[in-house]
């Protein structure tokens, strides 16, 4: 029988992965796919409560934070095509002006 | 039953997150996002929050990811220099830090005894019906700030467009 504590180490699973993932890619477009791994494992646990716990909220949560992650990455993707026409790289760390 | 369908579901999700991060190739990455959010989305409907997985698979793989698929291609960032194998100073840091964070759940999931004792309340189904009484009545202040949110995204994209033009 699967219970709610097979959807957190799920979950848990999913956010350690995102979270080797934001330290250790280089290219920005990465860090972005990342974290998304990261809203999805909170997602899941997010579903998986609301089930367990007889509440509703939970999945409405996930719903907002849906919509979050959509504005979040239209707003990260406008900024990494800008980075590449004006640095010609997307790579994290060769970004080393404060200004431009 | 459905605990076969949670096993096939939890590993082809772990499997697909893996490649997304290990995949060397920027579109496998995000090919391979795209079969996690079909994996989580099959996970939302064994849980029946039915809405939030329709909303999930349509929002993300329609929407999210084929704007990322538009910029890996628009950046043509399958050029050899890009996609090479170069060492990060932090590559070793990052998978100690992933796999404390991963034990530090596994112990904190073992020692939640409450939860393992929980049981799935059978009331609890995510139509949409359930989810837009509440939506409706509960959160209509957050559902209408998200619109406004929605919008400054919007005027964030313009500006910096314009901006873009401007200099070149």
């Amino acid at each position: 029988m699967i219970g709610l504590g097979h959807y957190i180490l799920l979950s848990g699973i999913l956010f350690s992965i995102g979270v080797v993932g934001v330290i250790t890619s280089r290219s920005v477009l990465k860090i972005l796919l990342s974290l998304e791994l990261l809203l999805a494992a909170s997602n899941l646990s997010f579903v998986a409560f609301s089930k367990f716990n007889g509440d509703y909220t939970g999945q409405l949560i996930v719903f907002f934070v849906i919509l979050v992650a959509a504005a979040e990455v239209a707003i990260g993707l406008a900024i990494v095509v800008l980075m590449f026409r004006h640095f010609s790289t997307i790579q994290a760390d060769e970004l080393k002006d404060m200004k431009w | 039953m459905s605990s076969f369908f949670f096993y096939i579901f939890a590993i082809i999700l772990v499997l697909a997150s893996l490649a997304v991060v290990l995949a060397r190739n920027p579109l496998y990455n995000v090919l391979s996002l795209v079969v996690v959010i079909f994996a989580l989305s099959s996970l939302f409907m064994i849980l029946e929050a039915f809405f939030v997985g329709i909303i999930l698979s349509l929002v993300y793989a329609g929407a999210v990811l084929v704007f990322f698929l538009f910029v890996v291609m628009c950046l043509n960032l399958s050029t050899p220099t890009l996609t090479t194998v170069q060492q990060n100073r932090f590559q070793l840091l990052g998978w100690l830090a992933g796999l404390m964070l991963l034990a530090e759940f596994f112990l904190a999931t073992k020692a939640f005894l409450a939860a393992q004792a929980m049981q799935p309340v059978s009331e609890i189904r995510g139509t949409i019906e359930a989810i837009g009484k509440i939506l409706f009545a509960d959160y209509l202040l957050p559902f209408e700030l998200t619109s406004l949110l929605l919008l400054i995204a919007i005027f964030g994209i313009v500006s910096l467009a314009k901006g873009a033009l401007k200099t070149q």
